[in-house]
């Protein structure tokens, strides 16, 4: 029924350029002999401290093509696994992601998974133990999995919210990498490279970045990820005087609340 | 002679450092990875000196109204955490003359300040527009110390005077020194020495250290045998020792005070006490529930007693009067919450009527149709609200450590508890969600006592106000044997999400345990078993030593220690908006 090429459909998830990616660890190590024994993977990891960024280099790495898919509240298993079209002469089944994924043998990457609901994690179960298996039941069909085929799930553990967890019978599922933020001198190397900025500039934000942290749980969710940094980096490699640009990709996205804006504020001025 | 800048152009109006104490903490934290504690008011110093910041045991107390606003707060509170995090250990007084004392306190005010640059060079600017005094002024001691202290951290300031060229010289030679604080003391005294050959007055009972951020340096001596001295400067020291000593003496006087003066509310938390003693009976028949113990590894079969009591009535005006108080956090909740109903649209799919066509559904029925079966007309989708789906158990800790009164707060955490009970509470009820107020101490394994404040199905109203306004805190905390009678009350609920929300002071503790593991262990459990019967218990603490305990019972994403208690009452019900959407 499917009528397309499966190369012109998988290819185009290939990663073509090296994505730059700066290890931090042994996890490179690590993740390759997950791979190896396909073992799904879960990568655990405040927002923006590089999780998608390392999936992307290990499919590169890999030579695999890589299907990402953001999840999220309203996400049903049709919108994972696939469903009926019409067309004129009748009805079509277009593959899902996820399906796409599992016949091509290509890395899945469920990004944000604790944002779909438990109903719909639920199908990536038979995928993720010794069958190796997506059913699609409105089709009738059992997807053996692509021998390549592996599944990478993110999350963020710092997330509180009882309504939104993983349960533990999917987490079980998975081997887990911890993300945490990179060290001072790995941190200001990735803010330079992705920002062009300078490193004296770099070593300035990281800082701001890290004293920000020390918010987190007093007042702050989360504090300031190597992600943001390297905004206001490129925004000052732009031209954007210091101050200004910390504000608009530092301070004013993390917090709405006026005393904390203000400490930010007050903390990006001790440092330009 | 020294006029204080204004670095921002005109005078501005003063500002309470209640207005700006929470934004200072903020800043602290981030800086300085400090817990902040600000106090107001300065330490009670003779003369001018209370114009200055203190530092007492670690507390920043800060002269009352700086009417250079949130800036001069700032350069304040920056230094005072310089010296906390840089001045490590006290200097001994012995030996020193006025001029060494005052020398030793900026060079040490100098050398911190530049710990504080070198990782934080922006900090210049917020402490250089208050350095102002320039040469050619007359000359005189306090003059020359304050052109120092500005030679010193102003790289731009040109200063003819030898001593100040001096002063600076030795400063930078001695930049590999600059971690070590007893370089402050060498260089501080060697440069007395030179300043007093110059033959200048300099009276330090008078003396007032400037620029104005700077706190007075009293933090930094080491008073122990300051009495012994028996020469002239023995008045200086004594000064010294003596205001430190008043200090000392006038904070525990004023906590002490501080319990004294509020007998009243102490004694409207016990009153009901003695009126309701004749009430205080048992609801219902006792409850018997099991108890793990962990050294035989089994259930302890109907181990403990646990008695329903009515819980005394209070003012139910006195909650109304927590909501009118918190004004407040009341309009921010109220806003969270609008956004908690508003944000959170759902699809809702399969619907028979609706504003837009369920593409899913139409290629449902279309097949059935061209297969000949009958379709589903539910083919309609629309957006609906986001259904509430929970049930939450508020569980409070009653036992006698939540009548400890909370430094800094003027208040128990018993009343911390009710405040922010107060304020979760007219979150929930907002929010439509079906929630219960619960709470327990416990005597014994045979007197677990129990309080329903407000159940499920009763409306908050007057009545539930009143038992609020009531609770008081009396004896132990066996919290496993509460969370299972709560978690029966939970398990009648027909909802998506059950949730127990233990707010709590301490450990589990009960007079006839003298293991501490157990009654730890035995919560566990308890948190165990609810769980397998979907219900989450999620336990905010209040003790700061939690963390060894907390994470081992409740898992490690179930729990929240707050070091802050006097902000529970703001805390409460935004954890609970996160945790619940």
């Amino acid at each position: 029924m499917d009528r397309h090429s499966p190369d012109d459909l998988i290819s185009q998830y290939l990663i073509l350029q090296q994505p730059y990616y700066r290890s931090t660890g042994d996890e490179i190590a690590l993740y390759e002999a997950a791979y190896a024994v396909r073992m799904p993977m879960m990568l655990k990891g405040p927002t923006g401290c590089g999780k998608t960024r390392f999936v992307e280099y290990m499919a590169w790495r890999l030579g695999r093509p890589l299907v990402t898919i953001a999840c999220h509240e309203d996400m049903s298993a049709s919108d994972l696994v696939g469903r009926y079209l019409l067309d004129a002469a009748g009805t079509r089944w277009q593959d899902g992601p996820l399906t796409l994924a599992v016949r091509h043998g290509a890395i899945c990457y469920l990004d944000e998974v604790v944002e779909a609901r438990q109903d719909t994690t639920v199908v990536i179960h038979p995928l993720t133990d010794a069958r190796r298996v997506l059913p699609l039941e409105k089709r009738g069909e059992l997807v053996h999995a692509h021998p390549d085929f592996q599944l990478v799930i993110s999350y963020n553990p710092g997330y509180q919210n009882i309504m939104k967890d993983l349960k533990q019978s999917t987490r079980q599922r998975f081997g887990a990498l911890d993300f945490g933020w990179p060290a001072r001198e790995v941190e200001i190397e990735i803010v330079v490279h992705e920002s062009g900025a300078s490193a004296e500039v770099a070593t300035k934000l990281v800082a701001i970045g890290e004293k920000s942290r020390h918010l987190k749980g007093h007042g702050l969710e989360e504090g300031m990820s190597t992600r943001m940094l390297v905004y206001a980096a490129q925004l000052i490699a732009g031209g954007v005087p210091p101050r200004p640009a910390c504000e608009v990709a530092l301070v004013r996205p993390l917090t709405d609340d006026p005393d904390m804006r203000d400490a930010l504020d007050g903390t990006v001025r001790a440092f330009f | 002679m020294i006029a204080r800048p204004a670095p921002a152009g005109a005078a501005r109006p003063r500002i309470a450092l209640p207005e700006v104490e929470r934004g200072l903490g903020f800043y602290l934290r981030a800086l300085f990875d400090l817990e902040p504690d600000l106090r107001a008011g300065a330490a009670p110093f003779a003369g001018r000196r209370d114009q200055r910041a203190t530092i007492v045991n670690g507390a920043i107390r800060i002269p009352p109204g700086l009417e250079d606003g949130l800036t001069l707060y700032r350069a304040t509170v920056a230094h005072a955490a310089a010296h906390l995090t840089w001045s490590t250990g006290k200097f001994p007084l012995r030996g020193l003359r006025p001029v060494q004392l005052a020398l030793v306190g900026l060079l040490e005010d100098a050398r911190v300040e530049q710990l504080a640059l070198r990782e934080m060079p922006g900090l210049r600017n917020l402490w250089g527009p208050y350095h102002v005094i320039v040469p050619g002024v007359a000359v005189s001691a306090p003059a020359l110390l304050a052109r120092l202290a500005r030679a010193l951290i102003d790289p731009r300031y040109d200063d003819p005077h030898p001593f100040v060229a001096e002063g600076r010289r030795l400063f930078a030679a001695g930049h590999a020194r600059l971690g070590d604080p007893l370089f402050s003391r060498e260089l501080g005294v060697a440069l007395g020495d030179s300043l007093e050959a110059l033959n200048l007055q300099f009276d330090w009972e008078a003396w007032l250290i400037e620029p104005a951020y700077r706190d007075d340096n009293l933090f930094l001596w080491d008073l122990g045998d300051a009495g012994q001295h028996s020469e002239d400067r023995e008045t200086t020291y004594e000064a010294v020792a003596m205001s430190l000593a008043e200090a000392g003496e006038q904070t525990e006087l004023e906590r002490a005070g501080g319990e004294q003066a509020q007998p009243d509310a102490v004694q409207n938390d016990a009153a009901p006490v003695e009126g309701t003693a004749s009430v205080d009976e048992a609801l219902a028949q006792p409850y018997l529930y099991d108890e793990w113990d962990y050294l035989i590894g089994a259930e302890r079969r109907r181990w403990c007693t646990l008695l329903e009591k009515m819980p005394p009535a209070g003012d139910p005006r006195a909650i109304d009067e927590v909501l009118r108080r918190n004004d407040e956090t009341v309009q921010r909740l109220t806003t969270l919450i609008k956004a908690v109903q508003i944000q959170r649209p759902r699809r809702l799919r399969k619907q028979l009527e609706g504003d837009r066509l369920d593409l899913d559904a139409c290629v449902a029925a279309t097949l059935d149709l061209r297969s000949g079966r009958t379709p589903d007309p539910r083919v309609h989708q629309r957006l609906g609200r986001n259904n509430r789906d929970l049930a939450v158990l508020l569980l409070l800790d009653l036992s006698q450590s939540t009548n400890d009164w909370v430094p800094g707060a003027g208040s128990t955490v018993l009343n911390l508890a009710r405040e922010a009970t107060a304020l979760v509470a007219h979150a929930m009820h907002d929010l439509g969600d079906s929630f219960a107020i619960h709470g327990f101490d416990s005597n014994g394994r045979h007197g677990v006592e129990y309080y329903r404040f407000k159940d499920f199905d009763e409306p908050y109203g007057e009545r539930a106000r009143a038992r609020l306004a009531g609770m008081r805190g009396q004896l132990s905390t066996r919290m496993g044997c509460a969370l299972r009678h709560a978690g029966h009350f939970l398990r009648a609920r027909r909802v998506a999400q059950r949730l127990v929300l233990l707010l709590t002071d301490g450990e589990p503790h009960d007079i006839d345990v003298q293991d501490k593991q157990y009654l730890v262990l035995d919560t566990k459990r308890a948190v165990e078993d609810q769980r397998r019967y979907g219900i989450a218990t999620y336990c905010i603490s209040l003790d700061p030593a939690a963390d060894e305990y907390v994470a081992r019972i409740f898992g490690a994403r179930n729990y929240m220690v707050l070091d802050q208690l006097r902000r529970l009452p703001e805390t409460l019900p935004a954890l609970y908006l996160r945790l619940t959407t």
